[in-house]
């Protein structure tokens, strides 16, 4: 059962289409990575969702209803945005607190999470003194406050250093264990694809592909780097043969779902000369970039 | 809604803003009463019943101040961005409004007062110094009250009137800049306009905010006064919420 619904969600900003039709869903206790270039939508899709922006057409809801119509909703869903929307002069406990009070949650609720994310020694100290990963424990902090189901984190390793993000991971793991559901949103892969069992990917506000963590990786050992000086000779003949095959270069092709076995044999039926040839392992990197610059380039 | 209260005046309490406005008042209001202590020219000599026109002497520097307040209060929140973890946690935005529309006047009022029981004080203390028993027999009592019932007024009032200012232009800067604006140049020209205080004038925000502290003569009754100024703040309110409601918070 889907616990996020984006549905033919459209938002313009004037003449810009931050998001265009996208629709996916996320079902319940899946931790889903939501990813795409700095300036494909993401920030956006989620701030819809969390009825912070109006959508153009479509619709964002949680549970089926939309997020402005839930009954105290940080008792459901916990968000980090971006990392500066604190008061600079307040206490991180104090900010705490006040989202505490608002919400009608105990206010030793504050303690406890600042404890969850390794804050409490900062507990006392003003928000305006805090580094951007301390900004970012807060933040998860804040978003834990009320116990929620759902998690959404906008680019939550941002500014966390390499232990940062190790912990951020760990923390992430933890709360999917519990039976949580969690969209991330990340402009690398590597930083979610040891957390996430699923991606959703998007490029200039549209859906690339939403595909399980497993799906994604299969598509990595299958590339064969060729250099010939008939390169777009190959491609063609690859092409009447299914295989999709991109110029890499002025005298390289980069042959994707194959294998050298299959292209060598092409090209020796065909006469075209081969100069070198080799399987690469793309890594998960590569395949993210080839899926979102190909998108409508 | 209580918590929603409770939660902006927890806001307000955990910034050192309310403080340092709160001591630049009290250090302001000890300078007046020194002022009218120490500089009687014109005046009527120190007597057992100068104490209300002493307390008095403050009473338009509150209702700035809870202006102030009301203004920094809901704009601040564009400021700061902190509007998103509001909204987030309370994304019925019209409550928001509401719930500020009432802690505000409460915060102003508490200022307001905290500040007059100091002035009053510090005046009771100097004319004790100079000799004199302020004595509170019911007409300098009546006059005392009415003081302090027009600068409660007028503070709660005006901490209204700038959550409303707050809500409507939303970046601080620009609505410090316009309300001191209307006030300074503004109000002055419309009120020689209108050949102040003539029967339109006195229709004014600032003349309706000056009805609560000094009500009588040509302008409006305190009443009067208090309803015209409310109706200002939630006409504001009202469209700056409708304008906020729709916003898309990025």
């Amino acid at each position: 059962m889907p616990v996020i619904t984006i549905q033919g969600l459209t938002k313009r900003f004037g003449p810009v289409t931050a998001v265009d039709d996208l629709s996916f869903e996320v079902d319940q206790g899946t931790v889903v990575g939501f990813l795409g270039p700095n300036g494909a939508g993401k920030t956006t899709t989620l701030r819809t969702l969390l009825g912070l922006v109006t959508p153009t057409r479509g619709s964002a809801s949680i549970d089926g209803r939309p997020y402005r119509e839930l009954t105290d909703p940080i008792r459901h869903v916990g968000a980090v945005l971006e990392a500066s929307s604190f008061h600079p002069g307040r206490s991180a406990r104090n900010h705490l607190r006040v989202v505490a009070t608002a919400a009608g949650l105990p206010l030793a609720r504050a303690d406890a999470v600042l404890d969850q994310v390794g804050l409490a020694e900062a507990a006392h100290r003003r928000v305006g003194g805090f580094s951007l990963g301390m900004r970012q424990r807060l933040g998860l902090a804040t978003a834990l406050l009320g116990d929620p189901q759902v998690l959404i984190l906008d680019e939550p390793a941002n500014g966390l250093d390499p232990e940062g993000v190790h912990w951020l991971r760990g923390l992430l793991r933890q709360l999917a264990d519990q039976g949580r559901t969690v969209l991330v949103s990340s402009h690398v892969l590597a930083e979610v694809a040891q957390t996430v069992d699923q991606v959703v990917i998007i490029a200039r506000g549209r859906l690339v592909t939403q595909s399980t963590l497993a799906a994604l990786t299969a598509r990595t050992d299958q590339l064969v780097r060729v250099r010939t000086p008939q390169a777009e000779a190959l491609r063609s003949l690859l092409a009447t043969q299914g295989i999709q095959a991109d110029p890499d270069g002025t005298d390289q092709l980069l042959a994707t779902g194959t294998t050298s076995e299959t292209v060598g044999k092409a090209a020796a039926a065909a006469g075209i000369v081969i100069y070198e040839m080799g399987a690469e392992r793309s890594n998960l990197e590569d395949v993210f970039l080839q899926l979102t610059t190909k998108q409508g380039a | 809604m209580i918590r929603l209260v409770r939660a902006e005046l927890t806001k307000l309490a955990t910034t050192r803003l309310i403080y340092g406005m709160a001591a630049a008042m009290a250090a302001f209001a000890v300078l007046t009463v020194a002022a009218n202590i120490l500089d009687r020219q014109g005046a009527p000599p120190l007597a057992a019943d100068s104490l209300p026109v002493l307390v008095a002497a403050p009473v338009t520097l509150l209702s700035g101040a809870a202006l102030l307040l009301g203004i920094l209060g809901m704009a601040g929140e564009f400021r700061h961005q902190t509007v998103t973890e509001t909204f987030l946690v309370t994304p019925d935005r019209g409550r928001v409004v509401a719930a500020k529309l009432v802690a505000y006047p409460l915060a102003g009022i508490t200022l307001a007062l905290s500040i007059l029981a100091i002035t009053a004080a510090v005046a009771t203390g100097w004319l004790a110094a100079k000799g004199i028993t302020p004595s509170l027999p019911e007409p300098v009592a009546y006059a005392l009250g009415h003081v302090l019932l027009g600068a409660v007024l007028a503070a709660g009032l005006c901490a209204l009137v700038g959550v409303g200012v707050g809500a409507l232009v939303r970046n601080q800067v620009a609505a410090l800049v316009g309300v001191a604006v209307w006030v300074l140049l503004v109000e002055g020209l419309l009120m020689s306009l209108l050949n102040a205080p003539s029967s339109l004038a006195k229709w004014l925000p600032s003349a309706a905010a000056a009805a609560l502290t000094n009500p009588g003569g040509a302008g409006l009754s305190r009443l009067a006064g208090a309803l015209l100024l409310t109706g200002y703040a939630l006409a504001l309110a009202l469209i700056g919420t409708r304008l906020v409601v729709r916003r898309d918070i990025t």
